[in-house]
């Protein structure tokens, strides 16, 4: 099956006549009528830290992740810098490696190479230890314009007010910028570099001449959908993605150019009475069980990244988590949601400044943008989980039939292994409920994430159910043969902390284009399923 | 794996309630670690008498919308560790409410250790060890206070249930093959944890 090439074009694109932006729009505004307020004053509960001047003093010599990150994307990354999440115990399995060192370029900016060989020097700085891996894979890094002026808080781009207004902005601004640049790394060192650096060269031509038609493609008066669609399913520049995530999120920004600043404008507003509202009383008026679950829930969400530490950072989450959940009655707040954000929020904030999200410092972001960036994930992800829903009400139905009928379709598709699962008592619940819930966010980084979300979202709302279904499927049948070496505890172990701490696009591109496979195989052939 | 098959008896065991003790299963014990989802799955080894017991660790997510899922996972278990932060009275309310779920669900003669964990040393008590102690008394489980911070504290508590169960079982497959007499330390067993027919029903696998 692996021999079938990744698919050209997403099969779904013809879908696109269903995503009538106005229609969303109406519903959106149906739905939050009861809770229409004009006023815009400031959020109640806001804590936020007056936007102030962004130090420009350059680091010189204490460790800096981003460093060490664009570091790691033009070399293979050291595995002593990756430790498993979970060092399980010593339960006599062992964890090897699959993966081939991650030496395709994992991202498709055009500027990262020159960037990232310019800061090869740092790799002595690398202190990632006590991180969580997530935290060791950078979102995609966009390096500063000129010089590097390296700052603990990040770097605040200069032009963030035109970006809040309009996401074309910042795709305008960069697509000049990067243009006539063709930086090149240092000569390399070695015959095997130069090869690699050829490579990267012939890939960078590749994803070149796709950047000029995503640009293309965002540019235009009225952005066509099903175009978008079939470039975002390959993945999407990093620079890009902001923008590309709000359209495809079944328009949440709207398609036609004029409609943008007016339409964010609003659901911003609205976001803000709905936060003023939920908050309007103190403390006491809030659900207490629905607000001790996201207290506790909040600090624990990505912990030991610099980002999710922050003060600021966290309360936008508790926000959107509390918003969501009280207007959400039947499902509330499930653990794993909070997870669901961090990739919306980190991409949403990567449109305002040109450092690396994950070591930003979000207090030093003009309240407007950040404002912005935490109204932009809710929406998002109130859209994300509008397909989902049934994963989270009680007894979580949708994630018991997916979970049934992943097993129902990894028999098909490797019989041996669902054999030897069942010999050994493995149920798929015990591993598979997790990989529903939290749609693999704890099985893969964050960046692996956002790259998987590309393609969910050019399939389509249902993605996150059903293509998601094949991805499990395809990411089980991944570790066949090692698990079909392995006792019930080793699967279980196993599975639980899966090595796929270097995983990069090249890895997560396979496991998408195996899903697709699969989709298209079975997905229309329902009755193969034993329906139960 | 090859640990796996060395042992002398395999007890499936349940954490539930207030459950920072995931760290510990997780082997993690930096403050903040991310939430449970759904169950998660650990194992622990030691050495009682001279025999190798070992546990299958099933570890529960608190929260309620997780109920379905999680109590499949009572059955076949022998030990229950029911978890309750002693700095959060809310957390202990909420141990009556397990204690039915693992009589609703779970095998009846489960042995079950009331466990009070300090999760957070900023925060004072808030149930007495006392009351704590009473109340395990009088629904019969056995009792033990931790502290999440310190692992070995943490160690103590599976040493402790573990043992529980290891003189249970042990005992009763002794009943079972009516010879009491070579029973290494029956005296020692916690005995009321079993509040039922406590003669049947050796459940070491």
């Amino acid at each position: 099956m692996s021999a079938r090439p990744p698919p050209a074009r997403p099969h779904t694109a013809i879908h696109a006549s269903t995503y009538n932006s106005r229609a969303d729009w109406a519903e959106d505004d149906a739905w939050d009528s009861a809770s229409d307020n004009e006023d815009d004053a400031p959020k109640a509960s806001s804590s936020r830290v007056p936007p102030r001047q962004v130090p420009l003093r350059p680091k010189i010599s204490s460790s800096s992740s981003t460093l060490a990150f664009s570091y790691t994307h033009v070399s293979a990354p050291n595995p002593s810098s990756y430790p498993p999440r979970d060092i399980p115990p010593k339960n006599g399995w062992t964890i090897v490696k699959t993966g081939p060192p991650v030496d395709t370029p994992i991202d498709d900016d055009p500027e990262r190479g020159g960037d990232a060989d310019a800061d090869a020097d740092v790799e002595g700085d690398m202190i990632l230890g006590d991180l969580e891996p997530d935290a060791m894979e950078t979102m995609d890094i966009i390096p500063p314009l000129h010089s590097k002026p390296k700052t603990d808080q990040g770097i605040v781009r200069d032009d963030v007010d035109a970006i809040v207004d309009d996401p074309l902005a910042a795709v305008k601004h960069r697509a000049r910028r990067t243009e006539p640049e063709p930086r090149r790394p240092s000569p390399p060192a070695s015959p095997e570099s130069a090869e690699r650096s050829e490579k990267l060269m012939r890939e960078r031509s590749i994803r070149t001449n796709r950047r000029h038609k995503f640009v293309e493609c965002l540019s235009s008066q009225d952005v066509n959908i099903a175009e978008l669609r079939k470039l975002a399913w390959a993945g999407i520049p990093a620079d890009l993605r902001p923008m590309a995530w709000q359209l495809l999120l079944q328009g949440y920004l709207p398609l036609p150019t004029p409609l943008r600043t007016s339409t964010l404008a609003r659901k911003r507003g609205e976001y803000l009475s709905l936060v003023e509202l939920a908050f309007a009383r103190d403390r006491e008026g809030l659900d207490q069980q629905i607000w001790h679950q996201i207290e506790i829930d909040v600090p624990r969400t990505r912990p030991g990244v610099r980002l999710w530490m922050h003060g600021a950072t966290q309360r936008a989450l508790e926000r959107i988590l509390y918003v969501w959940a009280i207007r959400h009655p039947a499902s509330g707040y499930v653990q794993g949601i909070n997870d669901l954000v961090t990739p919306f929020f980190q991409v949403f904030l990567s449109a305002y400044i040109d450092s690396d999200p994950e070591a930003f410092d979000p207090g030093t972001l003009p309240a407007r943008a950040l404002d912005a960036v935490e109204a932009d994930s809710f929406w998002c992800l109130s859209r994300l989980l509008d397909g989902i829903q049934d994963n989270y009400i009680f007894a979580q139905p949708g994630i018991q039939r997916s979970v049934r009928r992943m097993a129902e379709l990894v028999a098909r598709i490797d019989a041996p292994l669902s054999a030897h699962l069942d010999t050994q008592n493995v149920e798929f619940m015990q591993f598979a409920f997790r990989w529903m819930n939290c749609l693999l966010m704890r099985e893969i980084s964050v960046r692996n994430t956002i790259r998987m979300w590309d393609t969910y979202l050019a399939e389509g709302p249902d993605a996150f159910s059903q293509f998601h279904l094949y991805v499990c499927s395809a990411f089980l049948v991944k570790w066949s043969d090692k698990l079909r070496q392995m006792d019930f505890q080793g699967i279980i172990m196993f599975l639980q902390s899966l090595p796929t701490q270097d995983w990069g696009d090249h890895e997560i591109e396979m496991l998408l284009s195996e899903a697709f496979v699969l989709n298209s195989i079975w997905h229309n052939a329902q009755s193969h399923f034993s329906a139960k | 794996m090859t640990e796996g098959s060395n042992y002398d008896y395999l007890f499936k065991v349940v954490l539930i309630g207030d459950s920072v003790l995931s760290r510990f299963t997780r082997n993690e014990f930096n403050l903040e670690s991310k939430s449970t989802i759904g169950v998660e799955f650990a194992t622990r080894s030691i050495d009682v008498d001279g025999k190798t017991v070992k546990a299958q660790i099933w570890d529960t997510a608190g929260q309620e919308r997780y109920r379905a899922i999680t109590s499949a996972y009572y059955r076949g278990a022998v030990g229950a560790l029911l978890v309750y932060d002693i700095a959060k009275h809310a957390t202990y309310v909420n141990v009556t409410r397990w204690l039915k779920e693992l009589r609703d669900h779970a095998d009846s003669n489960i042995v079950i250790m009331l466990v009070g964990n300090k999760s957070d040393l900023k925060h004072l008590r808030a149930v007495p060890t006392d009351e704590a102690k009473s109340f395990s008394t009088e629904n019969g489980l056995s009792f033990i206070e931790t502290s999440a911070l310190d692992a070995s504290n943490v160690e103590g508590a599976f040493q402790t249930i573990l043992t529980d169960i290891y003189r249970i079982v042990s005992s009763k497959s002794l009943e079972q093959s009516n010879n009491p007499i070579d029973a290494p330390g029956p005296s020692i067993s916690v005995g009321p944890s079993v509040d039922n027919n406590a003669a049947q029903g050796s459940k070491c696998c």
